[in-house]
């Protein structure tokens, strides 16, 4: 009898378990066939979740102290941010499938091509949906940075949100010439031993993307679909090179920082000499808020490096589209725009083609001034490398753990 | 009718206490198998074979393990230091107090404090500067995500070292054993004697289950070593989120068999501790 | 003349404790703090005014966390004193008390992850009271293992003498079980409340980033490397622990054992 009673609830809250099925799958009527009028009637009053990356703080201020309170104040929607990035994000939807949820956690995802095509793997991501949106009349769509993400056509699955350029950086004050080259970087670390790391994060293995493409000889190396043959053969001498110089990297190469803001923070204070980043770079606003030297520059890599968009993408299960759709179209509005170009703010690139604009925004973001100490992305053209297929991405992040930060 | 509320509390208990351990570790365990997970296949055992043959979940094991032992360690010699040589003073209006205040600092802050301070561009770092002993920011030792976990184990000391002295000196009084230091001492007994024979075996004796959980709780620890630590090798509750979260889905399997099998070791100790606890009970 | 060094370490024991405390505050009214300067350019209130004022959410942070705690730390201290009780009194009371023991020293991050997959079954992923019951997994066996001790023959023989008396359970417990374990019942409350406060890698998985308490922000920005922030932040964090200490600091420690 006790053996029963120790048993049967047990049996009872597992049964629980398995049988609640949180189905509260409000019936979403077909949006992509609706007007834009009727899909956005209803937004009004509506929450969004919104998943990003929050490891920057002028992201973090345009997001929270902008865009939050223009959604509340112009479409009554109450925008709510939570952290996350790449495989948390594609974990999150792929757990929320094998639970069968039908209402996600999340509406909006920021996303690039390895989460993209990951997503797309599991079926997680909900389209396609661009065209729906009004402002996406002022996106150049045949640019190929815009509409092929990682070598894979993007098809209105996700929605470009801004563009930029990789970019190395170096203090002219401590470093005459700057590599640019995997040679001259050798010889730099040897020079200069402890001022140079990679940090292992998406950053980082953007820059391992790089120097991949360059030891296959070409700028346009590594373009195509993945190839295991090629991988394989250029990983190896990378791994080799990378093992035969990180010796002389910051902390002998024994260990590497887990975030690219780890490393801003050791540029900052001089223990790193070289650096790099998204955004070209990324310096401008860090040397105007003082944190980074004004001697610090941007310069081009001889081989290019990469240069890709960053998209907005709508899960399968979102439990409100039609808001996200609102919510998005209006981070793709000329206004959100030009206020995320502000050189004391978020500094990004637009996505928009200026010359599709209407006349008064078109001279508005004609006169934003130039950087005054970052470089333009036009000024990198020619040095730039199309994102190549995720898996080499992929293979990267685990190798670089297994063949370089455990040996 | 009192049976059926102990049955409905009983099954209560069950339903809070043991269900979610046993759902958790029956879902770690069909995971680590291939059984469920949404790119898995079916059943193999091919994840275990990995996770056991590479080797860096068992040097995980091992450094966590070194790791915690060598805080356990240190900071239960330095209370009981400080236990045996100021219980007076501690008694006291202000320095009773004071000692409490260590216990509203958690992990998170202790490993962010210990970050501000030590970190080559932190506190001292800048001291040492405006000294002279260092000339650039590179020169100041590796005290933070550095080889030797200094910045863990340091953090750890400080986060333990309060609660043991707070538990050590309520064992000396409880215990009455200055009335027993007293009494050997007539006796006879020579300071030295008092202390190794009376005092430590006492306070060891009463308290060294406490110490052994602390032990497997520094473990487990998550916050300091996430925040202190380097990227390899990691500490074990760093590793097996960083495995069960990381890019290539088809491997997520391996953070599984790690869970289970550092699920399965703290259970064992559990069960040894606990019926050791169970013996001292009766004895007492 | 015994020398009297024991002065000198109990200031420098004095001056560690502080120490933190000081620097956690001065570092929140600190900006822009290059190396190697030894002070901030900065030093005023712009940081807590942004509290306040902007949209960093601190504020709802810091009653989120409040609502949180108190609930996790209510409902597993009352949960806890009647279920020892249960299972005090139980034949089996020896293995019924070890199987509390597992989720007791598991690690409650690894707990969380394996245990998310049935939170977002029930949809609780992602939701504060998705993190309250989870946070109260933990707290729970903690508070069933702290009442274990006030279980014995003598409690046992003052509810005998109300069922004698002929008063009811409920009015042993209300008249007699409660007030008896006053204190008890305030440390462990204290004590709930505080893992529950300080809880991080648990919240982080069940809230998904979404349930943004104290601890999260912490961590948020540390990963911006936003320090003074992060250091505003952990002030919240620990001040109001050390008001509840001051206030009931004898009751906290005297029955851990």
């Amino acid at each position: 009898m006790l053996k029963l009673n120790f048993l049967v609830p047990f049996i009872v809250a597992l049964c629980a378990f398995s049988s609640c099925q949180n189905n509260t799958s409000e019936d979403q009527p077909d949006l992509l066939a609706q007007s834009w009028e009727e899909i956005t009637d209803s937004t009004a009053g509506t929450t969004v979740n919104f998943m990003m990356w929050q490891g920057s703080p002028e992201i973090n201020n345009y997001i929270n102290n902008y865009v939050v309170p223009s959604v509340k104040e112009k479409y009554n929607i109450d925008l709510k941010i939570s952290g996350g990035q790449g495989a948390e994000i594609v974990q999150l939807i792929m757990s929320e499938k094998q639970a069968d949820v039908n209402r996600g956690q999340v509406d909006i995802v920021w996303i690039n091509g390895e989460t993209f095509f990951q997503l797309n793997q599991i079926k997680g991501l909900w389209g396609p949906f661009v065209k729906k949106l009004p402002n996406s009349e002022y996106i150049d769509f045949n640019d190929p940075y815009i509409e092929t993400d990682f070598q894979q056509p993007v098809n209105g699955m996700e929605a470009p949100w801004s563009i930029s350029q990789f970019a190395m950086v170096y203090d002219s004050a401590k470093v005459a010439y700057p590599p640019k080259n995997l040679q001259e970087l050798e010889a730099y670390v040897k020079e200069h031993p402890g001022t140079f790391t990679i940090s292992n994060d998406f950053s980082g293995m953007t820059l391992l993307k790089c120097f991949l493409a360059e030891i296959s000889g070409s700028p346009k190396g590594l373009n195509g679909p993945f190839s295991e043959e090629k991988y394989e053969k250029l990983s190896d001498q990378l791994w080799d090179y990378i093992n035969r110089i990180k010796p002389y990297f910051w902390k002998q190469g024994t260990t590497f920082p887990k975030e690219a803001t780890k490393m801003d923070q050791m540029f900052a204070n001089g223990e790193l000499w070289l650096g790099y980043g998204y955004g070209e770079g990324g310096i401008e606003d860090k040397v105007l808020q003082g944190l980074f030297p004004t001697s610090t520059r941007v310069y081009a890599w001889d081989n290019g490096t990469i240069r890709n968009a960053n998209y907005l993408g709508i899960p399968y299960n979102s439990g409100n589209k039609a808001g996200a759709l609102q919510v998005i179209n209006f981070l793709l509005s000329p206004e959100a725009q030009f206020k995320k170009m502000d050189p004391e703010g978020m500094n990004a690139n637009t996505i928009l083609t200026v010359e599709k604009l209407p006349k008064d925004w078109k001279e508005k973001f004609e006169s934003v001034p130039d950087r005054k100490y970052g470089v333009k992305m036009a000024d990198l053209d020619g040095k730039d490398i199309p994102e190549p297929a995720p898996e080499y991405m992929i293979r990267l992040y685990e190798e670089f753990r297994t063949e370089v930060i455990e040996k | 009718m009192k049976r059926k509320r102990s049955t409905i509390s009983i099954a209560f208990f069950i339903l809070v206490g043991v269900v979610p351990f046993a759902a958790a570790f029956i879902y770690a365990l069909l995971y680590s198998f291939g059984i469920v997970g949404v790119v898995n296949t079916g059943f193999t055992t091919q994840f275990w074979e990995t996770v056991i043959t590479s080797g860096e979940f068992f040097k995980s094991f091992a450094y966590s393990a070194l790791i915690a032992a060598l805080s356990v360690i240190i900071s239960v010699s330095t209370a009981l230091w400080l236990t045996l040589k100021f219980r007076k003073e501690l008694d006291k209006k202000f320095l009773s107090y004071i000692i409490y205040l260590p216990l509203a600092i958690p992990g998170v802050v202790a490993a962010f404090f210990t970050y501000q301070l030590l970190s080559k561009s932190g506190f001292f770092s800048r001291i040492a500067y405006q000294f002279g002993w260092i000339q650039e920011a590179r020169f100041f030792p590796d005290l933070v995500n550095d080889q030797m976990a200094i910045g863990i184990i340091i953090t750890f000391i400080t986060v333990v070292v309060p609660f043991f002295l707070l538990l050590f000196l309520n064992v000396y009084k409880n215990e009455r054993i200055q009335e027993l230091s007293e009494l050997s001492a007539s006796l006879g007994a020579k300071p030295n004697q008092v202390l190794w024979r009376i005092s430590l075996p006492v306070i060891l004796h009463k308290t060294w289950v406490l110490i052994v959980l602390y032990f497997i709780f520094l473990l487990g620890a998550y916050e300091i070593p996430l925040i202190l630590g380097q990227e390899s090798p990691q500490m074990l509750s760093v590793l097996i989120i960083r495995e069960l979260k990381q890019y290539d889905l088809s491997k997520i399997s391996e953070g599984y068999v790690a869970a289970v099998i550092y699920t399965v070791t703290v259970s064992v100790a559990a069960v040894i501790l606990f019926s050791k606890r169970k013996r001292i009970a009766h004895e007492a | 003349m015994k020398l009297s060094w024991k002065p000198y370490i109990l200031s420098l024991l004095v001056i560690l404790i502080i120490f933190p405390f000081v620097y956690l505050v001065l570092l929140s009214f600190a900006s822009d703090w290059q190396f190697p300067n030894l002070l901030p350019s900065y030093f005023g209130s712009r940081n807590w005014q942004m509290v306040v004022g902007s949209e960093n959410g601190l504020l709802g942070s810091l009653t989120l966390s409040i609502i949180i705690s108190l609930s996790v730390a209510t409902i597993s201290t009352l949960s806890g004193f009647i279920l020892s009780r249960t299972v005090s009194y139980h034949s089996k009371k020896h293995t019924l008390t070890l199987l509390t023991y597992f989720p007791y020293i598991l690690a409650p991050v690894v707990f969380g992850a394996c245990l998310s997959y049935f939170f977002l079954k029930i949809g609780l992923f992602g939701t504060a009271t998705g993190v309250v019951l989870a946070q109260f997994m933990i707290a729970f066996p903690y508070a069933l293992i702290f009442f274990s001790s006030f279980w014995g023959n003598r409690t046992k023989s003052f509810e005998n003498l109300v069922s004698t008396l002929g008063g009811s359970q409920w009015q042993s417990f209300s008249k007699v079980l409660f007030p008896m374990a006053g204190g008890m019942l305030l440390i462990c409350f204290f004590q709930t409340f505080l893992i529950s406060w300080f809880e991080y890698g648990l919240t982080s998985i069940i809230g998904v980033g979404k349930v943004q308490t104290l601890t999260i922000k912490v961590f948020l920005f540390i990963k911006e490397s936003n320090f003074f922030f992060g250091a505003l932040s952990c002030c919240l964090l620990i001040f109001p622990p050390v008001l509840l200490l001051y206030i009931n600091k004898k009751y906290v420690f005297n029955k851990l054992i």
